[in-house]
């Protein structure tokens, strides 16, 4: 059991966690690198596979916007000649299905693996090395499925993958073939984070945090996990059948042989749902942080706002079939999904009113976070209203396929999941790399990204209406749809130069950094009671919890009689304390080689399925010795491994 | 601040003002617009969708005004240092402004459900049309119309009915998941293979309705575009006379030597009834053996119609099109009367005829390429290049231009 | 799929968490990380099969050609292979009372005979299999075939996942005493592999005995 001895005194604290390889376990000794890529690479710690999460989902995002350009610009006027009719049906699936799998997904999971152990007081998550491989497993599907791009052409049966025009004589490239397989490994990735992060959630906390004490972005990260958990498996089986119907020959979409298209429909939409939830409920939990900060002034009706997050990740299961209004269920089962569709909008609304309520009486700063944080309040309104606008089936006969319901998405997606992400981005950049990104710049980011995002997706509502539909290889002239399609286009455009900015403002706070004050916006929750960046054991000492926005009650006095709060500390000196009261003992787990194997494997696998059968057999062989690896590995280093701090290094340099 | 809020909510505004401005369009100039009713369905559903539209637009506006109004009023100013009041929250504010939506929505949804059933129900003395979808066109047909082949009364991508007239529609595929939508006349329907699905349409006057393939159905989905026609009783009932006939054989010279090419390049997928083989038998379509999906539109009364290839293309010339969209949206009567005569000689689109038959896949992108054939027991779907000489397609031009 | 399962039983053996579990804090639930992980992994397998389930039951009744359920099942047959695996469930409870004795010889023997007795099924199922296609029902034959094979060899996979668990299981324990920590990953086995079981009770029911 690794142990590192822990004597007070900032220094030593300082003091990396080392490994020694005295012992190979497998065929490679343990890696040991504390700097360099081999720590990034090998690394089983929480907050280092949280930043690579969010790096690789930022640059898919860079890649799924660039085909979202292509596909704006090939729309810009009638009949565009940009793109053939098969690159652009690519473009679109796979547009979405990076931007759904590639992108938001992994970002929840990077803001998730980085604060959920530092909101909740913990030193790591329950299943280091499992987190390895989720993030591995991820890496892995993304670059294989966009290997389709070269190796005979993209998938271009939608996201959504409808049977049968996804099977082999109707979508004969292996394109679906790779749209299939990444989708499976993706969804390993997802299912062993959803695990560990309930795992963590559950059984990690500090002591005195009960759940209703939990920070509520640690709760919507709770319920996205137990949505995950139960969605994963249902698309997996879709994801299956198909994939034995066009490897194997199986029937399962066959209607020569009597099957029944709406199967995938069903079971695409009912895990389809949820993820719907999926992406966007980590957002509102980000905006929920962001905005008390920013209102100096607690979350409005945190119970309320628990409990509608938890309403909606139930009521997230009985509403798949709104998707298939037209699909011809009959109009009893309509009118069913009609029904809870209407009203999953309660709960919804909940969380606006609440968030509006925690502004109102507050004092409010108007950060950068901030801004995005109520751009995100507005356009999900929007979205949210128009979604409730085709939750009326009949309405959606009209609707359903248009660019409106494009539109609605958008609002939701762009305005909701992405905005909420901006705002942790600005948020928690100083937390995780102790440097400030510029305000100034993420101002322009911030307004260009509204003007951009309404330009492009707001005419997209009068579009729908007009009668556009969705999946289109080109503007169809005569439909008088022109003129706005135009303006989406030149919004398009704004919109990338507002990301750009982002970008740009991460390169400059590189190349200029600005140390970030330790409390810089004097925030509410325990991720900010540590250093920034946070220490690899994440808290000197673990935190007792007496009350929700456990911080801000450490750093005001509560007077008993008025009520108004009084500055009585600074979080230096907070820290000063913890740093004092340090624990002895901690427990780190030590980096592994064998996630990253294991997870190498299953696109080797993948890639053989699709080519040659013998290319299987050596992706299965990977992972069998990945599977040996990590078995006869312990997940901490022997004690023998370990010597207090000064010797560990003297040992490091001794085998170097 | 206040500016700002004003540029956020400027989306909403400009969805009232595409509202407003929509109402006011013409009809030819948005031709496939949800926002324009021409039907009993179309007409039912825009009175229960517009009233939610009114109400999600003030709710939305009335959200805007509060943040609008907090940013101004609880903004940080100098001086201001103290620790705001730290409310945790009002349960009763709270299950107030949760059951206020949960009213609202009750309230619409008792409407919605009439609604919802009211659409789906079967009206009596209904015109039955079997709608059946494949990559990329629609075929339609009759089954209570018999032709003198003894065969329902079929055609191409031009749906014609009787306006004021109620007609039942039985959706289905023939490969993959399509889905049938004429906007002003009502909403959309799935046409799924192994699934019939019902649906109605209804048109108040006659009139040229547009409308597309609104499910992704692989290539050329963007293309597979069809029309309903609604004609009056008397022009209906003209027309179906019409369609009930057979094609006569080609009486000029160069119509029967684009008969004989027709014969040997065409008769094997295109259905033309009344064509004879050398034996004097009708020459049947039989198209299974080399296209995926079955048979191509049946070209009997090609020139019947006002366009071709899925509707994408224009049979008649841009002047003859432009009058009879003019009459379309002016003159219903005359209309439904021009449609019946067809599309004469004199008005016929030869270019565009003629480009479609010198090489169909380039204006109309249709999974015809034989390298990629393997994956599908070379099986195409679409029309290949059949690479005519310029002689074949005039005489197949003159032709096909006998086909009233 | 089976890599999943691979994948949280090794967790489930030795993963120790950062800071709980194995070293003996106490977790604020109290059930160790591993075994509240491993319950969520069956939580999730529990909609995999409903999935696998659901599909073969909507097409069970399709079937235009080939054999149909009816002329094909052999109940007797299925019924003796459905017993075997209900008694290794049975094994499985010695060896974890076993383990948590601290009975090191009767928890291997146990478990020897655990993974024995599933052996034996998923060895009925291979003759099953064989008979079923020399009878005329290949994968792609018709819907029933397909949704059969797929439904039933996802379940022999998962028991030979679990075998495999079983066997592993007996290697380390050759080897030293049993502790709390070991008795647990019997334990945890154990809940996979009465869920693998009950899962068969179910297809079982719904798949053989109940007439499409």
């Amino acid at each position: 059991m690794a142990i590192v001895e822990q004597p007070s005194g900032p220094l030593a604290l300082r003091g990396p966690s080392t490994v020694t390889p005295d012992v190979a376990y497998g065929v490679f000794r343990r890696p040991v690198a504390t700097s360099g890529w081999k720590s990034w690479l090998f690394t089983i710690d929480h907050k280092k596979i949280g930043i690579m999460y969010g790096a690789t989902a930022l640059f898919f995002f860079l890649v799924g916007g660039i085909e979202a350009l292509l596909i704006r610009l090939q729309l810009a006027q009638p009949d565009g000649k940009l793109l053939s009719a098969d690159t652009y049906n690519q473009m679109f699936t796979m547009h979405a299905t990076t931007m759904v799998f590639l992108v938001i997904m992994p970002m929840a999971a990077a803001f998730g693996n980085y604060l959920v152990p530092l909101q909740i007081g913990a030193r790591d998550v329950a299943f280091p090395r499992l987190n390895s491989f989720g993030f591995w497993a991820f890496f892995f599907g993304g670059v294989f499925l966009n290997l389709s791009w070269f190796m005979g052409g993209a998938p271009d049966g939608g996201w959504f993958a409808y049977a049968p025009n996804t099977g082999v004589p109707f979508s004969p490239t292996h394109g679906m073939d790779f749209w299939v397989l990444a989708l499976q490994i993706t969804g390993l990735a997802s299912l062993s984070g959803a695990i560990n992060l309930i795992v963590t959630i559950l059984n990690m906390r500090a002591p005195g945090m009960s759940l209703m004490r939990m920070p509520i972005f640690s709760w919507m990260i709770l319920v996205v996990q137990f949505l995950l958990v139960f969605a994963i498996p249902v698309i997996t089986v879709a994801l299956v059948l198909l994939n034995f119907q066009r490897l194997f020959g199986a029937t399962f979409f066959s209607v020569d042989a009597g099957a029944d298209p709406l199967l995938w429909q069903h079971l695409f939409w009912i895990f389809g749902h949820p993820e719907v939830y999926i992406l966007v409920l980590p957002s509102f939990g980000i905006v929920s942080e962001v905005l008390p900060v920013f209102s100096r002034k607690p979350l409005f009706g945190y119970p309320f706002v628990v409990f509608s997050g938890a309403a909606i990740g139930f009521m997230g299961w009985g509403v798949w079939a709104h998707h298939m209004f037209a699909s011809g269920l009959g109009p009893v089962s309509v009118a069913v999904f009609t029904l809870s569709t209407m009203f999953i909008a309660v709960p919804t609304g909940v969380k606006i009113i609440n968030w509006i309520m925690t502004m109102w009486g507050g004092r409010l700063v108007f950060t950068t976070a901030m801004l995005f944080a109520i751009g995100l309040i507005v356009e999900f309104t929007i979205g949210g209203l128009s979604g409730v606008t085709h939750a009326i089936s009949p309405s959606d006969t009209q609707q359903t396929d248009t660019y409106y319901i494009v539109a609605h998405f958008h609002y939701v997606l762009f305005g909701g999941a992405i905005f909420g992400i901006f705002a942790g981005f600005y948020f928690w950049w100083p937390k995780i790399f102790g440097r400030m990104l510029s305000e100034k710049l993420g101002k322009w980011n911030f307004w260009l990204m509204v003007i951009g995002m309404n330009g492009t997706f707001g005419p997209m509502h009068i579009v729908g209406l007009e009668g556009q539909s969705r999946r289109n290889y080109r503007v169809i002239p005569g439909m008088g749809v022109s003129f706005w399609n135009m303006v989406e286009t030149i919004s398009s455009l704004i919109l990338a130069v507002g990301v750009l900015l982002f970008v740009i403002n991460v390169v400059r706070t590189n190349l200029r950094p600005r140390t970030a004050p330790l409390d810089p916006w004097d925030a509410r929750t325990l991720e900010w009671m540590t250093a920034s960046p946070p220490k690899d054991h994440n808290f000197d000492s673990i935190p007792a919890v007496h009350s929700i926005d456990e911080f801000f009650h450490r750093k005001y006095e509560e007077d008993e009689e008025t009520g108004d709060f009084t500055k009585i500390a600074t979080a230096e000196e907070i820290l000063a304390e913890q740093e004092a009261h340090a624990d002895a003992h901690m427990h780190l787990p030590s980096p592994s080689y064998w996630p990253m194997v294991l997870a190498f494997g299953l696109p080797v696998v993948a890639i053989g399925l699709i080519y040659n059968i013998v290319i299987s057999v050596a992706g299965a062989l990977i992972i069998i010795l990945g599977v040996y690896g990590w078995v006869q590995e312990p997940s901490v280093a022997d004690d023998s491994d370990y010597g207090p701090p000064g010797d560990a290094t003297k040992e490091l340099a001794a085998v170097e | 601040m206040q500016h700002r809020m004003i540029r956020r909510s400027g989306p909403l505004a400009a969805m009232a003002a595409g509202v407003v401005a929509l109402a006011g369009c013409a009809q030819g100039d948005v031709p496939q617009s949800t926002m324009d009713p021409k039907g009993e369905y179309a007409q039912t559903i825009f009175n229960l969708s517009w009233p939610v539209f009114l109400i999600a637009g003030v709710i939305g506006v009335v959200v805007f005004a509060i943040i609008g109004v907090l940013i101004v009023r609880f903004r940080e100013r100098p001086g201001h240092e103290e620790t705001p009041k730290q409310v945790h929250g009002k349960p009763t504010l709270e299950i107030a402004l949760t059951v206020l939506p949960a009213v609202l929505l009750a309230a619409i949804a008792v409407p919605t459900v009439n609604v919802l059933f009211d659409i789906n129900a079967e009206p009596e003395d209904a015109l039955v049309v079997n709608v059946t979808g494949q990559q990329w066109w629609w075929e339609f047909d009759y089954p209570s119309i018999t032709g003198d082949d003894g065969l329902p009364l079929v055609t191409a991508n031009e749906m014609v009915i009787p306006a004021g007239q109620q007609v039942r529609l039985n959706i289905t595929s023939r490969d993959v998941i399509h889905s049938f939508w004429i906007p002003k006349l009502n909403g959309k329907r799935d046409a799924v293979p192994g699934r019939v699905h019902t649906w109605n349409l209804h048109a108040d006057d006659p009139g040229e309705y547009w409308g597309q393939c609104t499910e992704y159905c692989g290539l050329s989905h963007t293309n597979m575009r069809m029309r309903v026609i609604a004609l009056t009783s008397a022009d209906y009932e003209r027309w179906v006379a019409q369609q009930k006939t057979d094609a006569r054989a080609a009486e000029d010279e160069a119509a029967a030597l684009g008969e004989a090419q027709f014969k040997s390049l065409c008769a094997s997928c295109h259905q033309v009834d009344g064509l004879k083989d050398a034996e004097g038998e009708q020459i049947v379509a039989q198209p299974q053996t080399q296209v995926y999906n079955g048979a191509a539109p049946n070209l009997t009364h090609l020139m019947s119609r006002g366009t071709f290839v899925s509707s994408n293309f224009d049979l008649l010339r841009p002047d003859c099109r432009l009058e009879r969209d003019d009459l379309s949206v002016n003159d219903p009567e005359a209309f439904s009367a021009a449609y019946v005569e067809g599309t004469s000689v004199e008005c016929l689109n030869k270019t565009q005829l003629e480009a479609w038959l010198r090489d169909p896949p380039a204006i109309f992108p249709m999974f015809v390429d034989p390298t990629q054939l393997e994956a599908t027991d070379g099986k195409y779907r679409g029309m290949p290049n059949l690479n005519l000489t310029e002689t074949q397609i005039d005489q197949l031009v003159s032709y096909l231009q006998t086909l009233k | 799929m089976s890599d999943i399962t691979a994948d949280v039983a090794v967790a489930s053996s030795h993963e120790a968490g950062a800071d709980h579990g194995e070293t003996g804090h106490a977790t604020t639930t109290g059930l160790s990380n591993n075994k509240l992980g491993m319950w969520l992994f069956l939580g999730s397998e529990c909609l995999l099969f409903g999935g696998l389930i659901s599909t073969y039951m909507l097409y069970r009744g399709r079937t235009q050609e080939g054999p149909k359920p009816s002329q094909i099942y052999d109940i007797p047959f299925t019924s003796i292979s459905s017993f075997i695996l209900l008694m290794s469930s049975l094994t499985m409870v010695l060896a974890v009372s076993a383990s948590k004795h601290g009975d090191l010889r009767r928890t291997r023997l146990w478990l020897c005979a655990t993974a024995g007795l599933g052996s034996l099924f998923v060895g009925g199922q291979v003759y099953e299999f064989t008979a079923f296609y020399r009878e005329g029902l290949g994968f792609t034959t018709s819907l029933f075939g397909s949704s059969f094979y797929t439904l039933t060899g996802f379940h022999g996979v998962h028991v030979s996942v679990g075998i495999i668990m079983l066997v592993s299981l007996v290697a380390i324990l050759l080897r030293g005493r049993i502790d709390g920590n070991r008795a647990e990953v019997v334990d945890i086995v154990g809940l996979y592999w009465h869920f693998v079981d009950i899962v068969w009770i179910v297809i079982f029911t719904l798949v053989y005995l109940i007439p499409a």
